[in-house]
């Protein structure tokens, strides 16, 4: 076991530092920063000594080797827009995508896997029909256009809601369904067809055969050997709901890591979009080694090597 | 059912794409000031019109064109891309295997829809772009279903009793591996393509990929947003496309894996 973790540590330690060079070999493909940050009128001689001062004029290996020396202590320069710490700036995001995440997986999970099990539980019922109609609904919907029309709804026509920012609890409830939404529909549908594998196993014949009532032949034979499948989705997805954060916060003006992404990647501000990728992509992959370890623990039968 | 709706929802998109020029009674980029934001149904406009009086079924039909050409490049580009690195990863087992597996973790390591849309900043916008990034997005998960596949086939006994008589390696590949692990790379492909979709509408959205005036349904729906108190048509047509095409995709694509594959997770 302590191999296992030793050996997936270092794994990761490995995908992070490849992904921190790939990085900055796409932020310095994509052409001179500088140009683009200066005004139209600029001098070439200012021009010149703006990049001098910021370190663009010197040899790739030299910029790549300073990168990467920054990067362990959290250091990605300055944000050429704020004038300020790029990972304070990242940091300082942070706790909203956070409670936005936290919210949505916690209304996901909440409303997702008992619907799962209920209508595998009465498959083919009513209760089925409808959910499967909804969860394959949820899954085409895009979150932008389900934001776009909750607005309408319930902020231009009823006037219940705020249409963005962040403030009291009237204005996490959008995009909390939004960003809820589609994982949602993803994990009722695999709830249900996890425990539809596991009813059809023999011991639940045996547990229904000496007379187990029904309600601890799925509370407890049913639930624990289906969560597996459900597991490795949730951490699948929760990486996933960073990228639908992306998208959900630029729609309801979320001050969080999402917006923040947008925002620097369309001013091209590359220091805030470097650290806030990476941190991303850290954050993405320390969710998947917990998933793995959190195997080990449900099932006894994977042997972690 | 499942079958018939996705086919049906599928073949409406595809109609709308090919004979968006005949089936459009406006010019998608025709402005027309006095008629703005009309709501639909008024003066010949089936859907409504825009801030800049352009018809919106027309720019809606149009939107097809442009999601589907997109989808279905990026869906072809990412198969044989994708599709082949698999097949030689799981041919030839050694280093190109752990290569092409270590740049596949780093890709997964972050969100696929951030992934595109980074990329697509870097390179620029336009329709070719968007079709280069969200494939350099999408490629790995073809590569990653296809060399598992190739992994088993190669063990089963035709396979081994063609090398035994003689066969040369790539000929083994591609007449007895690529044929067997061709329906999970289809059925792959037909999940991808509403995913792609979506997510060339979301980077439009959020200001990369197709430029305005270019009728795209993700930069329609961004503009829609400065006028949601007045033109709820604007967000909720385009919008309501984008979701049928990729509900019409996806039912095909779940019928295709029940019948073909049905053990393939995606």
């Amino acid at each position: 076991m302590r191999a296992y973790v030793v050996s997936r540590l270092a794994q990761t330690a490995l995908v992070v530092f490849l992904s921190l060079t790939a990085v900055f070999a796409m932020v310095r493909l994509s052409g001179d920063p500088v140009l683009l940050f200066m005004p139209m009128d600029i001098q070439a001689k200012d021009v010149n000594e703006f990049r001098q001062r910021l370190g663009f004029n010197d040899p790739m290996p030299v910029q790549y080797a300073r990168f990467l020396a920054g990067a362990v202590r959290g250091d990605f320069g300055d944000s050429l827009r704020y004038r300020q710490d790029a990972m304070g700036l990242v940091l300082e995001r942070l706790p909203a995508t956070l409670l936005l995440a936290g919210t949505s997986l916690l209304l996901t999970f909440a409303v997702a896997v008992p619907l799962g099990v209920l209508s595998a539980v009465r498959r083919d019922g009513l209760l089925d029909h409808v959910a499967t109609i909804s969860t394959v609904l949820g899954q085409a919907t895009p979150g932008f256009w389900l934001g776009l029309m909750l607005i309408y709804f319930f902020s231009v026509q009823l006037r219940w809601l705020p249409t963005g920012g962040m403030g009291g609890v009237a204005h996490l409830v959008m995009p909390t369904i939004v960003l809820a939404a589609f994982y949602a529909a993803r994990v009722a549908r695999l709830t249900r067809s996890a425990v539809l594998e596991v009813l059809g196993e023999d011991y639940i014949l045996t547990a229904r055969a000496k007379g187990l009532g029904e309600g601890r032949v799925i509370g407890k034979h049913t639930l624990r050997n289906s969560a597996i499948p459900i597991v490795t989705l949730a951490g699948l997805e929760a990486g996933q709901v960073l990228g639908g954060a992306v998208i959900t916060e630029t729609i309801f003006a979320w001050p969080g890591l999402g917006r923040l992404t947008v925002q620097a990647l369309l001013n091209r501000d590359f220091p805030v979009v470097l650290a806030a990728v990476f941190f991303i992509s850290l954050m993405y992959t320390v969710i998947n080694l917990v998933v793995d370890l959190v195997y080990g623990w449900l099932d006894p039968r994977v042997h972690l090597r | 059912m499942k079958k018939w709706l996705g086919i049906g929802l599928t073949l409406t998109a595809l109609l709308a794409a090919f004979a968006a020029s005949w089936l459009s009674p406006h010019d998608p980029l025709r402005t027309d000031f006095p008629q703005s934001l009309k709501p639909p149904g008024v003066a010949g406009h089936l859907l409504g019109t825009d801030q800049l009086g352009r018809d919106l079924f027309a720019r809606i039909l149009h939107g097809a064109r442009l999601a589907l050409f997109i989808g279905g490049c990026t869906v072809i580009l990412t198969a044989v891309v994708g599709g082949s690195l698999g097949l030689v990863a799981g041919f030839v087992e050694r280093w190109p295997s752990a290569v092409l597996m270590r740049i596949a973790d780093v890709q997964l390591s972050f969100p696929f829809i951030l992934l595109a849309m980074t990329i697509n900043a870097i390179v620029g916008l336009g329709l070719r772009n968007i079709i280069l990034s969200l494939s350099a997005a999408g490629w790995v998960v073809y590569a990653r279903v296809v060399r598992g596949e190739v992994l088993s086939v190669k063990q089963r006994d035709y396979v081994h009793a063609a090398a035994a008589l003689g066969m040369s390696r790539t000929r083994l590949m591609v007449r007895h591996v690529l044929p067997n692990v061709a329906p999970s790379i289809i059925v792959v492909a037909s999940l991808q393509f509403s995913s792609f979709i979506v997510a060339e509408a979301a980077i439009s959205f959020l200001g990369f990929g197709i430029q305005p005036p270019t009728p795209a349904w993700g930069s329609m729906l961004s503009e829609s947003r400065d006028f949601v108190y007045v033109a709820w048509w604007l967000a909720a047509f385009p919008g309501a496309a984008l979701a049928l095409t990729a509900l019409g995709v996806n039912l095909l694509g779940d019928w295709l894996r029940d019948t073909m594959d049905p053990k393939l997770r995606v």
